[in-house]
């Protein structure tokens, strides 16, 4: 299945870059694809790692140690074990639509980072508008959440997929403003571009407060605490995961990873300067940039709690809409205009 | 639309098998009814055929989390029907053994709340390990780590280990120092006071209409402690104040808690400073003779969750009838008067602050 999600996944980006021109031969993109696809599932796995003994540091616990060197194949182990479970499918649910979400979901998160370039040799996918098509594609995330929590006929599920769209409108517009005052400053919506707009200073540097809404938007994008109501755990027991069995579950997992993966991979990008780093290989500053946020994210839900999807709602609409129309005014006076 | 939800019995936060079910307009609670039973044991019938120091292993499973207290209240109802006095450092050393108990379980009520409001474990970690410390100094003084079964007629099963006091003011100064800690990082972390503020808010009429007692009480402002107002052991020659917060809602709750773990700290160094010498032995349990007299007796404590109360009609050799009122069972009763127009988070949140343990709601 993980499999099957990659090369939908890379049949759909050959697709794309041979339809827009960007790219001569189908063949080179499929083999990138499935070689970005390796990187992330190795990311996923030893990050899915790190965050265990990250969060057991922080709680003054050992973390996994049995399995492996450090507990390394704990994980392994795990995912085995969810792979050898029973799968079933509750008998109140939309059987293909439940069925077809998680993977799809997968596909579009991994569709999404073949679509970031990784250093400036491999490029891809250099479109025009990336950073666009990038946030377009991303705000269907939600909506496929949402018909999957409704397909499943749970009533946490149900209540999760409600929540979803709560939390859709209340971050989505802060999260283009946002980008558009990068697309200002870069003057550019292609991701080469704005990255090569910060070879001198990084955007975080030029607007902090945009950086703080991108990042709070970007957390309920990726759906980590505090703003994980969506699988609240302590309420909805697993949101719209409840019903969703073993072998998806697995799926979900590296779903999680992925989608966390992208996020920290699209905040290094629009505001740590992407690959722009002294001496080592720019791919090497770019993963590191991105290993670095995602640690920190950890770091957050180690720490943080749960806000309430109403409280979600009003903060984004009286702090961070103001704050990005904020950010964008203050971006062009200061730099464009 | 109103939906229905089934919540629990099995539920990450339902803290044991307590089942919900709530009606829920949108993100509004309109009901909450909880259903209990599920850890029903029979408890006051089974000792009906013991004899009296065989109930108290039974007793100290009503409470789980704070077992020691209900073994004193079980054998101070014997004491009572027996008409046996408390040896002098007996009574100390049970009141500091009791307040100990009481941080123990205050400590794991925080870490259990925070995982209620969405914390990730860590407040949970952080306080079973500090707890940890307290059931040590327990394990001490009785020989177990759980359930202790250290109250004997007249005092205890043994006395004070040797350098328990030094060890005990060791371990209370550092849990101190990580209350601070606690209380910075909660109150300083906008979201939870947020989700704590506000929220749950019972007056002080409806407390005191519904019956609750212990923190949710005081939360509302009333200064009723069992300890203050009708004292028992030394807790009239101790100096302190029943702590409480005039706000009734969760974070009130919260707070009254907080300073209760504060407050039995220096009860706890008060009484070790104070603690007379000589015997604190009780009466061994094959000496105990048939003498009770057939009376009602009635003995009233403080519980690290509320007031409980201990109704025994006695025979000579064992309970005839032995009727406890449960504070937590009162308390859980007013679950549903308090949650209604909440948001569905807020249940658990509500239900976090009142602090339930299933086996003594059940009983």
């Amino acid at each position: 299945m993980l499999t099957g999600s990659v090369l939908v996944a890379a049949w759909f980006v050959s697709n794309l870059l041979l339809l827009s021109g960007t790219a001569a031969d189908a063949f080179d993109v499929f083999v990138y694809a499935v070689a970005v696809s390796l990187l992330i599932i190795a990311f996923d796995y030893l990050f899915g790692w790190v965050e265990r003994k990250t969060i057991a540091k922080i709680q003054k616990r050992h973390g996994s140690t049995y399995v492996g060197k450090y507990g390394i194949l704990q994980n392994l182990a795990d995912f085995v074990k969810l792979l050898s479970k029973e799968h079933s499918v509750p008998r109140n649910a939309d059987k293909a639509l439940f069925l077809i979400t998680i993977p799809l979901m997968l596909s579009l998160s991994l569709f999404l980072i073949f679509l970031l370039p990784f250093s400036p040799g491999i490029v891809e996918s250099n479109i025009g508008l990336g950073m666009l098509v990038v946030f377009v594609l991303l705000s269907f995330l939600p909506l496929i959440i949402f018909s999957n929590g409704f397909s499943s006929g749970n009533k946490f599920a149900a209540i999760s997929a409600q929540r979803s769209v709560v939390m859709l409108i209340s971050y989505e517009i802060p999260l283009i403003l946002v980008l558009a005052s990068v697309g200002a400053l870069a003057n550019s919506y292609n991701i080469a571009g704005i990255i090569g707009a910060q070879s001198q200073w990084w955007f975080v540097l030029m607007m902090p407060i945009g950086f703080v809404v991108f990042f709070i938007a970007m957390l309920a994008e990726m759906e980590r605490p505090p703003f994980d109501m969506r699988e609240a755990d302590s309420e909805l027991i697993a949101g719209w995961l409840t019903d969703v069995s073993a072998p998806y579950y697995t799926l979900a997992l590296f779903l999680d990873y992925t989608r966390m993966f992208l996020g920290s991979l699209l905040i290094a990008i629009l505001f740590f300067g992407g690959w722009n780093g002294p001496m080592l290989p720019p791919i090497f500053w770019l993963l590191l940039k991105t290993f670095l946020i995602s640690f920190f994210i950890v770091i957050v839900r180690a720490t943080t709690v749960r806000m309430r999807v109403d409280r979600l709602l009003r903060f984004g609409w009286v702090w961070l809409l103001p704050l990005s129309v904020l950010n964008l005014i203050v971006t062009y006076i200061l730099f464009i205009g | 639309m109103v939906t229905r939800i089934n919540i629990g019995p099995v539920h990450p936060s339902t803290h044991g098998v307590l089942r919900m079910v709530a009606d829920i307009d949108g993100d509004t609670v309109v009901n909450v009814e909880p259903h209990i039973g599920f850890l029903h044991r029979g408890v006051e019938k089974l000792v009906e055929t013991r004899m009296y120091m065989q109930s108290p292993v039974y007793m100290e499973k009503l409470d789980y989390v704070a077992p020691l207290s209900y073994d004193e209240i079980y054998v101070a109802a014997v004491e009572k029907a027996m008409g046996v006095e408390v040896k002098e450092r007996a009574m100390y050393v049970r009141t500091i053994l009791l307040e100990l108990q009481r941080i123990a379980s205050h400590l794991l009520w925080l870490g259990t709340m925070a995982n209620d409001v969405g914390q990730f474990f860590t407040m949970f970690m952080w306080c079973f390990k500090d707890r940890d410390l307290v059931l040590r100094l327990l394990e001490e003084a009785s020989g177990a780590r759980m359930f202790y079964v250290n109250m004997r007629i007249g005092g205890l099963i043994r006395d004070l280990p040797p350098g328990f006091d030094e060890r005990t003011i060791e371990v209370l100064g550092y849990l101190e120092k990580r209350i601070k800690k606690y209380e910075d990082y909660l109150e300083k972390n906008p979201i939870f006071v947020d989700r704590f503020k506000g929220v749950g808010v019972v007056s002080r009429e409806m407390a005191i209409e519904l019956g609750l007692t212990g923190p949710v009480l005081r939360g509302s402002g009333v200064s009723y402690d069992v300890r203050k107002d009708n004292p028992y052991y030394i807790y009239d020659k101790l100096n302190f104040e029943p702590q409480k917060r005039s706000e009734g809602d969760c974070f009130a709750r919260y707070r009254v808690r907080m300073l209760e773990m504060k407050e039995s700290i220096r009860l706890v160094k008060e009484a070790l400073r104070n603690i007379p010498e000589g015997d604190a032995l009780g009466m061994q349990i094959r000496l105990i003779l048939p003498s009770a007299k057939s009376k009602i007796v009635c003995v009233s404590r403080e519980l690290p969750r509320g007031e409980c109360l201990m109704y025994m009609v006695s025979d000579p050799q064992r309970p005839y009838r032995l009727s406890i009122r449960a504070p937590t069972f009162i308390n859980l009763a007013a679950l549903s008067s308090i949650v209604k127009g909440c948001r569905t988070a807020d249940i658990f949140a509500i239900l976090g602050s009142l602090d339930i343990v299933m086996g003594d709601v059940d009983r």
